[in-house]
C-alpha cells in the first residue's frame, strides 16, 4: 500500500514537472522570447570567441537595455550570454592557444595539440557537442532537482571545500610531465602567484611589490593568455625552430569529429555533466575549478593517460562539458535560494532586483513563470547553439590557413586587446608579456605549464578554507575528517594520488615479468 | 544709454556663462567595483535616472576602474588633476580597505569631496531555527561559550567585523569571525547551519526572514528602519556602540574650481528629491543621506577617526 502510494505520489510529481514543463516551453517559445534568447546566446558566442571580456562583464554592460523588458525575456537573453559565452571560449583555445575565457584555459592543453595534429575540426566540433549535451544536462537537473540539491549544496561549509580544493589540487598527479619535481615546482609557484594580493583574513597585502594593482591579486586570465598564447609565439619566432605550418582538415569528414571520437568521449561526456553541475551549485567554486577537477578526472580514469597533453578529445570534451552544465548548476542556488553559484549569477541576482523581483527562497513558488521559462529556455538555447556552432567549425577551422608571418601579429594583437578589456587596465597588458616571457623560459626548460595554472586557481581556495576551517574548530585537523562529505572527497583524493603510483607499480612488475621471461 | 545698458546686460552674462560651470563633453563615472559589483550597478542606475528625470543630458560613461578595494580607482581620479568632467563614486569600503594598504597611492582624503547620498544600514541576522531572538541572547550565549559562537563576515577591515569588535567591546562578550570573501557565501553558510550570526543590509535578507529562514535581531542603526518597524536598535537593547555605516557617495579629481563642485552638489541635489530616486533607495532598502562638499568631508574624517581607533584595539596594523 505505502509502495503503492510512494509510486502514485511520483508519478503524480512527474505529471506536474511536465505541465510546468510545458508551461515554460510556452513561455521560452513565444516569438519575442525566442528572439532575444538567440540575441543572448549569439551575443554569448561572440564573447566567448574573444578572449579577455568575459559573460560577466558583457552582461553587466547590457544590464540598462533590459530594463524595460519583460524580467523573463530579459533573464533567458542574459543567461544565453552565460552559457553561450562557454561554447564560443573553447574556440581560441584550440586555434591559437589562446584562452577565450578562463573556464577554457585547460582547454588549451589538448585542444591546441589537435589542431597542431591537423585536428582542429573535431576538437571544435567535440567541444560543441559536449556543450551541447552538457548543458542540455545541467537545463535537466535544474528541472529536476533543484530545491534539494540546493539543500545539498548548503551542507558545503568551509571543511567541505577543503576537501574539494584538495580533491583539486591532487589533480596535479596527473598533469605532470616527464618529470615530477618540475611538475611540483611548477605547482607550487602557482600557489605563489595566486597568493599575491591582499590577504582576506588580515586585510595585509602579500606580494604586492608595492603596485596597488597587486592588491587585487593577479587575474587569472591575464597570467594564461601570457603563458600560453605569447609564450607560444615566442617559441615559434626562435630562428632556429622552423615554423610548422598546421595541416589544414580537408574534407567534410575531417572536419566533424567521427563516430571513434564520439565513442572516445562517453565517459568525458558524463564527467563533465555531472563535475561541472555540482561544482556549479556551490558559491565558493566555479567553472574553472569545474573544468580543472573534471579534466583530471578524466586523465585518471582514462585507459592511455600518458596520451593526455597531446591531443586526446576526451580532453577537451571533459572540461568544455563542464564549464557549460556549471550554468545549470550555478542556477540552483540562483533560483532556489538567491544565492548566486557564479559571478555571473551575483550579476543576475542584481539584475533581479533591479527588474523589481524578489529573489530568494520564494521566488519560484511566487513567480513560477521565470523558473520554467528559463528552464525551458535553456534547453531551446542550447540547441540553438549546437546549430549556430557546428557550422562555424569549419570556418573557424580555414582560419589555420593563414601564413605565420600574419598569424603572429594577429595572436599578439588578440591577446592584447583581450587581457586590456579585462581590466581596460595596460598594467595587466605588459603582466602578460612577463609571463608570455616566464612561459617561454618554463617551455625551454622542460616546465610544464598546467601545473602552474592548477596551482594558481586552486591555491587561494585552498588556503581560505584551510584557514576558516581551522578558525572553525579552533585549531582542530579532526574538523576534516568528522564530516561526512568531506572525509569522503578526502578519501576520493587519496585514491587519485595512489592511482598514478599503483599504475607505475604494475608496470614496473609486469617490466620486471617480461624481463624473468626473457 | 540703450547701448550701454546692452553692453552692461553683455557683460552681466558674460560672467555668468563663466561664473557656472555646465558639461561640455561626455562625464566618465570612475567606479572601484568591476561589471556587476554594487558601486557599478549604482552608477549605472544613477546614469539611468538622470535620463528618466531629464536631469542631465550629456553623454555619462560609467568607467571600471577595479583593483585594490578601490585603491586603483583612487589612484585614477587623483591622476586627474583639475577635470572637470570626470566624477567617481566611493564607499566606506574604500575608506576603510586602506587604511591597511601602504600600496595606495592616493585615498579619498587627496580627492574633492562632492556629495555623499545613501547609508546602506546593516542588520544582524540568525537562522531561523536558532533559539537567539534578540542580540542580547546572542551575546548571553555567547559570554557561555566563549569563542564558540561563529559570525560569517567579510575581510577584517569590513563593517561587520568593526561591529563586532565594538559589541565585544560593549558587552565583553566572545566569539569567531570568519571571513568568507563573499555575501552568497556568508549566507549560504548561514543558511546550512554552519556560522551563527551574519550582519548584512537589510535587503539581502529580507526574503530569507519572508521565508521563515532566517530571523532579523538587531538594526545596528540609531533609529529603527521604516522597512522593519518590529526590530529594534541595538541600542534599544541596552548595547551601546558607536553606529558604523556604509556609505556611499560622490567624490571628484583635485584641485578642480568651486564651482564645478557646486554644480555637481546641485545636480545630485535635484536627483535625490525625485520620485524615481526615492523608490529607487526604498526598492534597496537604503536611506537618503545628503551631504554637500564640505560637511561630506568632516563625516569622513569622523568615520575614518573612529575606524582607526578600533582597528587599532584589535591589534590589525593600521598604515594611515
Amino acid at each position: 500500500m505505502s509502495r503503492y502510494l510512494r509510486a502514485h505520489g511520483v508519478f503524480k510529481k512527474n505529471v506536474v514537472a511536465f505541465n510546468n514543463l510545458l508551461f515554460g516551453f510556452s513561455i521560452a517559445l513565444a516569438p519575442v522570447n525566442l528572439f532575444w534568447c538567440f540575441v543572448g546566446t549569439f551575443l554569448g558566442t561572440v564573447v566567448g570567441v574573444l578572449p579577455g571580456i568575459g559573460p560577466a562583464g558583457t552582461v553587466a554592460i547590457l544590464l540598462p537595455l533590459t530594463f524595460h523588458m519583460q524580467p523573463t525575456t530579459a533573464l533567458i537573453m542574459l543567461l544565453g550570454i552565460y552559457y553561450g559565452a562557454k561554447y564560443g571560449g573553447s574556440t581560441t583555445s584550440i586555434l591559437l592557444n589562446i584562452p577565450g575565457e578562463s573556464s577554457s584555459v585547460v582547454t588549451c592543453l589538448d585542444g591546441y595539440q589537435m589542431a597542431r595534429k591537423g585536428r582542429a575540426g573535431p576538437a571544435l566540433g567535440i567541444s560543441a557537442i559536449a556543450s551541447f549535451i552538457a548543458g542540455t544536462f545541467g537545463a535537466v537537473g535544474l528541472m529536476v532537482a533543484a530545491p534539494p540539491l540546493a539543500e545539498f549544496a548548503l551542507r558545503f561549509a568551509p571543511p567541505e571545500y577543503f576537501a574539494l580544493m584538495f580533491l583539486g589540487m591532487s589533480m596535479v598527479a596527473y598533469l605532470t610531465g616527464e618529470s615530477v619535481l618540475k611538475s611540483l615546482l611548477s605547482a607550487s609557484i602557482g600557489v605563489w602567484l595566486g597568493i599575491i594580493g591582499t590577504d582576506l583574513f588580515s586585510a595585509q597585502s602579500r606580494f604586492t611589490f608595492g603596485r596597488p594593482e597587486l592588491l587585487d591579486g593577479l587575474d587569472f586570465i591575464v597570467v594564461s593568455i601570457g603563458l600560453f598564447s605569447i609564450a607560444e609565439v615566442l617559441i615559434n619566432l626562435e630562428s632556429s625552430v622552423k615554423p610548422d605550418l598546421f595541416p589544414v582538415p580537408k574534407g567534410i569528414k575531417n572536419l566533424l569529429p567521427n563516430m571513434q571520437d564520439l565513442k572516445d568521449c562517453r565517459f568525458a561526456f558524463v564527467n563533465g555533466s555531472l563535475v561541472g553541475f555540482f561544482v556549479g551549485m556551490l558559491p565558493g567554486a566555479g567553472a574553472t575549478i569545474a573544468s580543472f577537477i573534471s579534466y583530471g578526472i578524466e586523465k585518471a580514469f582514462s585507459r592511455h593517460p600518458e596520451k593526455f597533453g597531446t591531443g586526446v578529445i576526451e580532453g577537451v570534451a571533459a572540461p568544455e562539458g563542464a564549464n557549460n552544465s556549471d550554468a545549470g548548476g550555478a542556477l540552483v542556488p540562483l533560483l532556489t535560494l538567491g544565492i548566486p553559484g557564479s559571478n555571473v549569477g551575483a550579476i543576475l541576482l542584481a539584475a533581479l532586483f533591479l527588474w523589481g523581483l524578489r529573489p530568494g527562497p520564494l521566488l519560484i513558488q511566487e513567480h513560477p513563470e521565470i523558473f520554467w521559462g528559463v528552464v525551458a529556455s535553456m534547453y531551446v538555447g542550447n540547441l540553438m547553439l549546437l546549430i549556430l556552432n557546428l557550422p562555424l567549425v569549419p570556418l573557424f577551422a580555414q582560419f589555420l590557413r593563414v601564413p605565420y608571418y600574419l598569424l603572429y601579429p594577429v595572436i599578439f594583437g588578440i591577446s592584447i586587446v583581450g587581457v586590456y578589456s579585462v581590466n581596460q587596465s595596460l598594467f595587466d597588458v605588459s603582466l602578460m608579456g612577463v609571463f608570455g616571457i616566464i612561459g617561454y623560459f618554463m617551455r625551454k626548460l622542460d616546465f610544464p605549464v598546467a601545473p602552474l595554472v592548477l596551482g594558481m586557481v586552486l591555491g587561494t581556495p585552498l588556503e581560505r578554507a584551510l584557514r576558516q576551517s581551522l578558525l572553525m574548530s579552533q585549531g582542530s585537523l579532526t574538523i576534516f575528517v568528522n564530516r561526512p562529505i568531506s572525509a569522503i572527497l578526502l578519501l576520493f583524493s587519496i585514491v587519485v594520488l595512489l592511482i598514478p603510483i599503483l599504475q607505475a607499480f604494475r608496470s614496473a612488475k609486469s617490466l620486471q615479468r617480461e624481463a624473468n621471461l626473457a | 544709454m540703450n547701448c550701454l545698458i546692452f553692453a552692461a546686460l553683455v557683460i552681466l552674462a558674460a560672467v555668468a556663462v563663466a561664473g557656472a560651470f555646465e558639461p561640455t563633453k561626455p562625464v566618465e563615472i570612475i567606479v572601484h567595483s568591476a561589471p556587476g559589483g554594487g558601486s557599478d550597478l549604482f552608477a549605472r542606475a544613477i546614469v539611468e535616472m538622470f535620463q528618466k528625470d531629464n536631469l542631465y543630458h550629456q553623454p555619462m560613461h560609467v568607467i571600471n576602474k577595479s583593483g585594490g578595494s578601490g585603491a586603483v580607482a583612487m589612484s585614477y581620479i587623483a591622476g586627474k588633476k583639475g577635470e572637470t568632467h570626470t566624477i567617481g563614486l566611493f564607499t566606506s569600503a574604500v575608506i576603510f580597505a586602506s587604511l591597511t594598504q601602504k600600496e595606495a597611492q592616493h585615498t579619498i582624503q587627496d580627492l574633492t569631496p562632492v556629495v555623499h547620498l545613501v547609508l546602506e544600514p546593516s542588520v544582524a541576522a540568525v537562522k531561523a531555527d536558532t533559539p537567539y531572538k534578540t542580540m542580547k541572547d546572542f551575546v548571553e550565549a555567547a559570554k557561555k561559550n566563549p569563542g564558540q559562537l561563529k559570525q560569517a563576515g567579510g575581510v577584517v577591515t569590513s563593517v561587520d567585523n568593526m561591529f563586532r569588535l565594538l559589541i565585544q567591546k560593549a558587552t565583553g562578550a566572545q566569539w569567531i569571525y570568519i571571513n568568507l570573501p563573499s555575501g552568497a557565501e556568508r549566507i549560504a553558510n548561514l543558511l546550512g547551519g554552519h556560522m551563527d550570526l551574519m550582519l548584512e543590509n537589510p535587503d539581502k535578507v529580507t526574503e530569507y526572514v519572508r521565508a521563515g529562514k532566517m530571523r532579523i535581531i538587531a538594526a545596528l542603526t540609531e533609529k529603527r528602519l521604516s522597512a522593519l518597524p518590529d526590530v529594534p536598535t541595538i541600542k534599544e537593547q541596552g548595547i551601546s556602540i558607536p553606529i558604523l555605516t556604509q556609505s556611499r557617495g560622490v567624490i571628484a579629481p583635485p584641485g578642480i574650481p568651486s564651482d564645478a563642485v557646486a554644480y555637481w552638489e546641485n545636480l545630485f541635489g535635484r536627483l535625490v528629491k525625485t520620485q524615481t530616486w526615492k523608490k529607487y533607495v526604498e526598492d534597496n532598502q537604503q536611506e537618503t543621506y545628503f551631504l554637500k562638499s564640505r560637511e561630506l568631508a568632516d563625516f569622513l574624517e569622523g568615520q575614518t577617526k573612529l575606524l582607526r581607533g578600533v582597528l587599532k584595539e584589535a591589534g590589525v596594523k593600521a598604515v594611515r
